[in-house]
């Protein structure tokens, strides 16, 4: 008798699992949730799924006369390229997934957004910024960070205005995608702003030595010192710079100063370190669903127990421009949700997302430095917000 | 002067490779275990240290003697509990034991830890003396040091102590050790356990120049794989001119070739080495 009451109960609710599922859309997406990379991947899993709940919550989406819930399936890469893309296969062939999110990284999107194109079926990532992974004429793969040749811009345009001025500059940069992006960028930049790279250095990626680099730095003495990298080679990096008394004028960094993590494993080492955002946490920045980004701030720091930054913030756009393409397009035909996302052009708590010709966002960055423990937003691209700590003192004299 | 610095920073460096192959460099010598799960061991260690000492404040060099003890421990019970049961099973299965040990332990730190990245920074962290124009840092002087006291009495150990001695007698004839009355089983244990305990010093002086996360362990392993190679198996000392070599090499090769190259740098080195001299620089010639 309670084996029939458990078929019924088990055939009940079969049956509401699928009319749910006929009125669900389904995002998938291969994050690095463990791995090396699984610090940055965890920004992308809760913006998610915090997107979603919120999206739920509010009703849904609207597309044509029928109203869908959102779903999401996360499968975790271990921050391994390969799997990332067999996984993304995956979701498109056996778990029938309807469009894709991207993952964190750009070396990783560069390679999982040719399953989105063979497919057809859109991925939007808010992961990967090189240029390489929209110049290759790809049509569904869109992008939520800026482009990573113009990462330094606004630095650049501040250390025009600086007193005593920047005249030379070293650069240092991994050999990944992303970062040789941003490293092309920059020389064009820095010749235009009329100053000279007087060191001009390729890292291998993960390299945790950077003696001789610093070394080198030491010899020719840049009045700035620009790297792109990632955080752990960025860490290293100042605590080697420390290390062995190295103090340029200023240094910036493309990753990691925005970070909470970055500052508690600095201590008071953390400060004077340049970085930038084209995310704030800012109440003048409205949403839709989540009222501004303030808000969003402090109810993801409160289901998640640490602060946002622009990885969360870019995440919960990708879902977003979704909807909104969803909403536009009236059908959830991957083909015309494509269209539909290249036209989208909203206010969100991001900032205005709108995608280029190339499938990529264009945000201006705005320059950061921590000043004695905490983030100020020094350069907005025009204006200086807060006085920069400038130039930097010597180790010892700190 | 630029040449004296990158010197200067190779030595260092080579110091701090000396240390973190040397368990390794150990177990595989006496064993014949090739320890995937070292680079984890050495995870292990650092985050013992850097719970040490948020928590209870204790100094990093002062808890070395502790984080030593406490994974030698670990891995006597690993070597005596499980892997003493495949010591005649082929090598292949040693090598996926061990594995599979390093992915279990990586886990662990990652639901336990998190994967922030954490760093042990005492006041004296990055404080540094001069010397003729040339930047010694502190920590990894005194890294080095440690780093060759480790060296010096494990060589003493194998050397003139009894087990040190039933130890090599078991990896050089297991029958005529037996017949001396050697016990195998507890000297494959020691062995493994002060092969861990090494490996957790290392993770102290690691923990202290580099950032710990989870995932440092993997390829900690590959590098002392290299080191131990370029150096040789048969002795202790064979591992500080590996990590020496490798540190200049790396440290030379990214001034002049540039940084890109530094992977390049160190496995044409041991692919040189294989080629010139298989059992090591200070291996003895078969």
């Amino acid at each position: 008798m309670r084996a029939i009451k458990f078929v019924v109960l088990g055939l009940v609710l079969a049956l509401f699992a699928s009319t749910a599922s006929a009125q669900t859309i389904t995002f998938g997406a291969s994050l690095q949730l463990t791995g090396s990379l699984a610090n940055t991947g965890r920004y992308y899993k809760d913006a998610f799924q915090m997107a979603v709940d919120t999206i739920n919550k509010a009703g849904g989406v609207k597309v044509g006369d029928t109203t869908y819930q959102l779903a999401l399936k996360i499968l975790d890469n271990q921050s391994d390229n390969n799997l990332a893309v067999r996984q993304y296969t995956q979701l498109l062939t056996q778990d029938k997934v309807d469009f894709l999110l991207g993952p964190y990284a750009s070396g990783t999107v560069m390679v999982t957004s040719a399953v989105a194109e063979k497919y057809q079926v859109p991925m939007i990532e808010g992961g990967g910024a090189s240029g390489q992974i929209f110049s290759r004429g790809y049509k569904y793969i869109f992008g939520t960070l800026p482009a990573a040749g113009s990462y330094f811009r606004s630095t650049i345009d501040m250390m025009g205005k600086l007193d005593p001025a920047v005249k030379t500059i070293g650069l240092l940069y991994a050999d990944d995608s992303f970062d040789t992006s941003v490293a092309e960028g920059t020389r064009a930049l820095v010749d235009h702003a009329g100053m000279q790279v007087t060191v001009d250095e390729r890292y291998s990626t993960d390299a945790s030595d950077f003696s001789t680099v610093i070394s080198q730095l030491k010899s020719k003495n840049p009045d700035a010192v620009l790297v792109a990298g990632h955080e752990t080679e960025v860490l290293n990096f100042i605590r080697q710079a420390k290390s062995l008394n190295f103090s340029p004028k200023l240094y910036s960094f493309t990753v990691g100063v925005p970070t909470a993590d970055f500052r508690q494993a600095l201590g008071s080492d953390a400060n004077y370190a340049f970085g930038m955002t084209p995310w704030l946490p800012l109440a003048s920045l409205k949403d839709a669903y989540f009222g501004d980004a303030a808000q969003f701030a402090a109810a993801y720091q409160q289901r998640f127990g640490y602060a946002p930054d622009y990885h969360a913030a870019s995440g919960v756009a990708d879902v977003e421009a979704f909807v909104k393409a969803l909403e536009a397009a009236g059908t959830t035909e991957p083909k015309a949700v494509r269209d539909a996302i290249a036209n989208v052009s909203f206010q969100s708590l991001y900032g205005h997302v709108a995608f280029g010709a190339n499938g990529q966002i264009d945000l201006p960055q705005t320059v950061i430095q921590v000043q004695d423990g905490k983030l100020a937003t020094v350069f907005n691209g025009t204006d200086f917000e807060t006085q920069p700590m400038y130039p930097m003192p010597a180790w010892s004299a700190r | 002067m630029l040449v004296l610095q990158v010197l200067t920073n190779g030595i260092l460096l080579g110091g701090l490779y000396a240390v973190v192959a040397l368990g390794l460099a150990l177990v595989w010598g006496v064993l014949d275990i090739i320890n995937l799960a070292h680079g984890a061991f050495i995870m292990l260690g650092g985050y013992l240290t850097y719970y040490l000492f948020t928590g209870l404040g204790l100094d990093p060099f002062a808890s070395l003697p502790l984080v030593m003890l406490a994974m030698f421990v670990l891995g006597y019970l690993i070597q005596w509990g499980l892997l003493n049961f495949l010591v005649r099973a082929p090598m292949f299965n040693m090598l996926l034991v061990t594995f599979g040990i390093d992915v279990v332990l990586t886990y662990l730190a990652q639901i336990m830890f998190s994967a922030d990245l954490r760093t042990i920074r005492p006041a004296y962290a990055g404080s540094n003396f001069t010397v003729g124009g040339v930047t010694v840092p502190w920590t990894n002087l005194l890294a080095f040091v440690v780093a060759l006291l480790l060296t010096g009495l494990l060589a003493l150990f194998l050397q003139r102590q009894r087990w040190g001695r039933a130890i090599r007698a078991t990896a050089q004839n297991l029958g005529a050790a037996r017949l001396h009355g050697v016990p195998p089983r507890f000297a494959y244990a020691l062995t493994f356990g002060i092969g861990a305990a090494l490996a957790g010093g290392a993770g102290t002086l690691y923990g202290m120049v580099a950032q710990l996360t989870p995932y440092v362990g993997v390829p900690l392993t590959a590098k002392s794989f290299a080191i131990a190679i370029i150096g040789g198996l048969d002795n202790p000392l064979g591992v500080i001119v590996g990590g020496l070599v490798l540190g200049l090499a790396e440290a030379f090769g990214s001034l002049w070739l540039g940084p890109t190259y530094r992977d390049a740098v160190s496995l044409g080195l041991l692919v040189l080495v294989l080629i010139v001299r298989p059992t090591g620089i200070l291996g003895r010639a078969s």
